[in-house]
């Protein structure tokens, strides 16, 4: 059932849900881009509707509020270890279809991949998700192709109309708000067709793929910042790291921090080695993971189409164009 | 509730044996010891300095060796503590070399350097358990006589099964000198159909080592590989060892070389 | 042929080499103007000069081979031009630029165009000539969008260079490197690793922004406020020219409209009116008068940020052309 809300009500409905959970969802912030006087828009917590962008696609996605970029494992002293406590016991995360799609892959990794992951598992329960429907595709995105355009999997959506905020509810716990709120019509609208469209490979030949020359245009076109990957929705490599406090040496915490396999260092093992030093061979490997190795252990491609590695790529490196020119590799 | 893995577990290092000032080995006290599989690794885990992935390199009743090599901060560390200290570990992690495979075989393992240590444990089984194969060699090198791990496990097994020591340098008239694929062609095989071969040791070691079993003879499906990685979670979870759509913490570190020869960096 | 020089020279004309002939100088405050006017000023040089436009080395044009008798006619073209570039003009309409001393106001392309920019450079020119023009005496001010200085700022008595003071946001760092990276090798390596993560030195840090701009998660944040570093008294000339000296250090905007105005008041009180042409650069005055009484006029009534670092005195030492035929 649809209903439709002015701001005033959502506003009353924010401060209500607030006393149960916490609400995070995209923010526009204004001159905090990375050039002078430009702006962002990055996932932090919400008070008001006025706090969330409901139009904008977010340059980095929702996967911090369960998967931190920095989290620390536990604080250690002389006399042991301590967990901290999750940093919320439940939230409401406003997102994208796409990035619905994504958490599927996030959950792969850190619940089926393996024994099911701790930290991640305490922040994943009593998650409650607000869909944001795209009337229409934003550039860069590729998301029918990828078959993340549509999505059931949602608690709530939120769409402004003339003015007006119209929510379909799915949940017991949203439904019981709306009591006595204006009902109306109302499909959730979806993205039928991208500009971008990216095509599919079943089987990859993956010796073949690797001795490529395709790469060898990224060794000198990409910088290996990692930007691709810490904005991606579906990647979550992390690294360990121990620091302890300042004069007290017997102090201190172990974290885990989110990693970039683009950047240096990801694969330098002790002694020394490095398995990637070409920038050209670790876009291969983080593309092949994107589709047919993560679908080889999961029946599903990694990559959600949603586009924010090319939106934010300072080189202009476009990895739709680069699925597509895998595609013609492999026919 | 999900139990917390990351949490490491105090361990009393029971004994610690130095084979070279660069790499040693540790007795640890570990009551799990019977369920742990040769080729397995335990996470040595200090805290201010981080964790290092550690072969299990023996298994007692209620301990596992851990053989160290020096060349981190972790290790470093871990150098300092002798005999009755504690420290911390978590594990085993990994599949291991499962003794079924390779039982009424003519078994082969050709190792190089601290690539000894995760085949000892095997090595061992098979020595102690001479009835379960047809036959039993091995093919093992080191930099130097300096350079030699497990001094005393070398005089057991001379005893037991065909032991080729070779070192790449060396006084000639003493010793074996040169590298482990020199050995490969005078190995003893009757029938090719149950030869199996592990291989373990460095990258190009390991290359050149399959590569002459294969021109003997063995079969590609009969050669299992340990594949050393940055193993860094050892849960599945951080991504630093996946190669292709495999992750070597979780589904090696040891592969038959069907798949092996397939996970590209 | 009687010609006022002294006159046409504060209306924006020059006397050129060739006699009879003057030449129009036009400003645009901060280099940047809307492409229609560059129609008009092409009208002027086809009307009334050679059909040819000099641009200048302070980014204005400069149209050469006019006739003194259509000085007025030229002054009736120019008014869109200055009218659109929104230069003070307390002068009657069609009579042209009222004074000439206080030369255009250069600046970098900056923000509007360049990544590196820390501020809009165009916009802050465009506040300072509104606060300087008509002032005639001779002062040049030009801006900068960061420490690169693509625009030689200390080459000017008043040079502004665009600073930010990045903000580190721990949580979000992944101890990638690439600020520390880039400040080492771009910069003054003024942030060095310590567990894992950077650690900026401020006493280093140019404020040039690199780091955040190098930063792959917003770890690195621009501040909210726009600082900017303040060299002085650097010219060019026959007599001694010298580099701009660092003088404040993380400053704000109005701070230093504030002080370019105060220093008007300082060479009105200490200029030596005999000087050739009755025409003297700061420095000299500031040579004369000793540093300590320039910066009392200058910091009157002037608040700077709690930050800003205050680098007093300042010696300058540049070429000294008869020291070197000593040698």
């Amino acid at each position: 059932m649809a209903y439709s809300l002015d701001k005033i009500a959502v506003d009353e409905l924010f401060s209500k849900w607030g006393e149960d959970y916490l609400i995070y969802g995209p923010t526009l912030i204004k001159n905090t881009g990375r050039l002078s006087d430009t702006d962002s828009v990055r996932y932090d917590e919400v008070k008001s509707i006025d706090d969330l962008e409901l139009n904008l696609k977010s340059d980095y996605s929702f996967k911090d509020v369960i998967l931190p970029i920095s989290e620390v494992l536990f604080y250690y002293n002389e006399d042991g270890m301590m967990v901290p406590k999750q940093k919320h016991n439940g939230a409401i995360i406003f997102l994208r279809s796409c990035d619905l799609h994504a958490l599927d892959r996030l959950d792969q990794m850190f619940m089926e991949n393996g024994k099911p992951d701790f930290y991640y598992t305490r922040l994943r329960e009593n998650l409650k998700f607000v869909l944001i429907p795209c009337s229409k595709s934003f550039e860069n995105c590729f998301c029918v192709s990828m078959n993340s355009n549509v999505t059931k999997n949602y608690d709530l959506t939120i769409e402004e109309i003339n003015g007006e905020y119209v929510f379909e509810s799915k949940d017991e716990y949203f439904t019981k708000f709306f009591s006595g709120s204006k009902e109306l019509d109302y499909t959730v609208p979806y993205v039928k067709e991208n500009d971008i469209k990216v095509e599919h490979v079943e089987k990859i030949n993956n010796l073949a793929i690797t001795k490529s020359e395709m790469w060898r245009e990224y060794d000198s076109r990409c910088i290996a910042c990692g930007r691709c990957t810490l904005v991606c929705p579906t990647c979550t490599c992390w690294t360990m790291q121990d620091i302890h406090y300042g004069d007290n040496q017997k102090a201190g915490e172990r974290r885990r921090v989110q990693a970039s396999c683009m950047v240096d260092n990801f694969d330098r093992v002790a002694g020394g080695h490095v398995y990637r030093e070409k920038n050209g061979d670790r876009m291969r490997y983080k593309a092949l993971h994107k589709i047919s190795d993560h679908r080889e252990r999961y029946g599903v491609d990694m990559c959600i189409g949603c586009g924010r590695c090319d939106d934010i790529c300072p080189e202009y490196i476009s990895f739709s164009t680069i699925l597509n020119k895998i595609a013609k590799e492999s026919e | 509730m999900i139990t917390n893995e990351y949490l490491p577990f105090s361990s009393k290092v029971l004994k610690v044996t130095k084979h070279t000032p660069m790499e040693h080995t540790y007795t640890m006290e570990f009551a799990g010891a019977k369920d742990v599989v040769p080729g397995q690794f335990f996470e040595l885990s200090l805290p201010k300095y981080g964790e290092a992935p550690i072969s299990v390199s023996g298994i007692g009743e209620n301990s596992v060796d851990l053989t160290v090599r020096s060349i981190g901060v972790v290790t470093d560390e871990l150098f300092k503590y002798e005999a009755g200290r504690h420290l911390y570990i978590r594990g085993p992690y990994g599949n291991g070399f499962i003794a079924d495979d390779y039982k009424d075989s003519e078994l082969l393992v050709i190792a190089g350097g601290t690539g000894v240590s995760p085949v000892k444990a095997i090595i061992d089984y098979f020595g102690n358990h001479n009835d379960e194969v047809k036959s039993m060699s091995i093919i093992t090198g080191f930099k130097s006589k300096d350079d030699q791990l497990f001094r005393e496990d070398f005089k057991r097994w001379g005893k037991q099964m065909n032991v080729t020591l070779t070192f790449d340098r060396g006084d000639e008239t003493k010793e074996n000198i040169g590298l482990v694929t020199k050995y490969i062609p005078s190995v003893k095989v009757n029938n090719f159909d149950d030869a199996k071969a592990i291989v373990v040791g460095p990258p190009i070691m390991m290359k050149f080592a399959v590569k002459g079993l294969i021109e003997r003879g063995y079969k590609e499906e009969n050669i299992w590989i340990s594949h050393e990685r940055r193993m860094s979670c050892g849960l599945g979870k951080c991504g630093h060892c996946r190669v292709n759509s495999t992750y070597i913490c979780l589904d090696g570190p040891v592969f038959n070389y069907t798949v092996g020869k397939d996970l590209i960096d | 042929m009687d010609v006022n020089t002294k006159k046409l020279k504060k209306n924006a004309f020059r006397v050129t080499k060739r006699r009879g002939y003057t030449a129009s100088r036009i400003r645009i405050p901060g280099g940047r103007l809307d492409a229609k006017y560059l129609s008009m000023i092409q009208e002027i040089a086809d009307t009334y000069g050679e059909g040819v436009v000099n641009i200048t080395a302070r980014q204005g044009f400069e149209v050469p081979g006019i006739r003194f008798e259509d000085m007025d006619k030229v002054n009736v073209l120019l008014q869109p031009i200055i009218e659109g570039l929104g230069i003070n003009q307390p002068n009657p309409e069609g009579t042209g630029y009222l004074s000439s001393g206080t030369r255009n106001i250069a600046a970098c392309v900056g923000n509007k165009v360049c990544p590196m920019a820390n501020f809009d450079t165009t916009e802050f020119a465009k506040d300072i000539e509104k606060a300087v023009f008509p002032n005639d005496l001779h002062f040049k001010v030009a801006l900068t969008g960061c420490p690169n200085d693509c625009q030689k700022v200390r080459m000017h008595d008043f040079g502004i260079m665009g600073m930010t003071l990045p903000q580190f946001h721990a949580d979000r760092c992944i101890s990638c490197g690439a600020c520390e990276k880039v400040c080492r090798r771009k910069v003054v390596q003024a942030i060095s690793m310590k567990n894992f993560r950077p650690v900026r030195d401020n006493e280093t840090c140019l404020g040039c922004g690199e780091c955040v701009i190098a930063c792959p998660n917003f770890a690195w944040q621009r501040s909210e406020k726009k600082y900017f570093r303040l060299t002085i008294m650097g010219r060019t000339g026959k007599k001694n020219p010298r580099l701009g000296q660092d003088w404040i250090k993380w400053i704000d905007h109005d701070s230093i409209i504030k002080i370019i105005m105060n220093t008007y008041d300082y060479v009105e009180e200490y200029i030596d009116r005999s000087a050739p042409g009755g025409k003297e650069h700061i420095g000299y005055i500031i040579d004369r008068t000793g540093f300590k009484e320039f910066e009392k006029w200058a910091l009157k009534d002037v608040t700077l940020p709690s930050i800003a670092e205050v680098r007093t005195p300042i010696y300058w030492s540049g070429v000294h052309y008869k020291k070197q035929f000593d040698y």
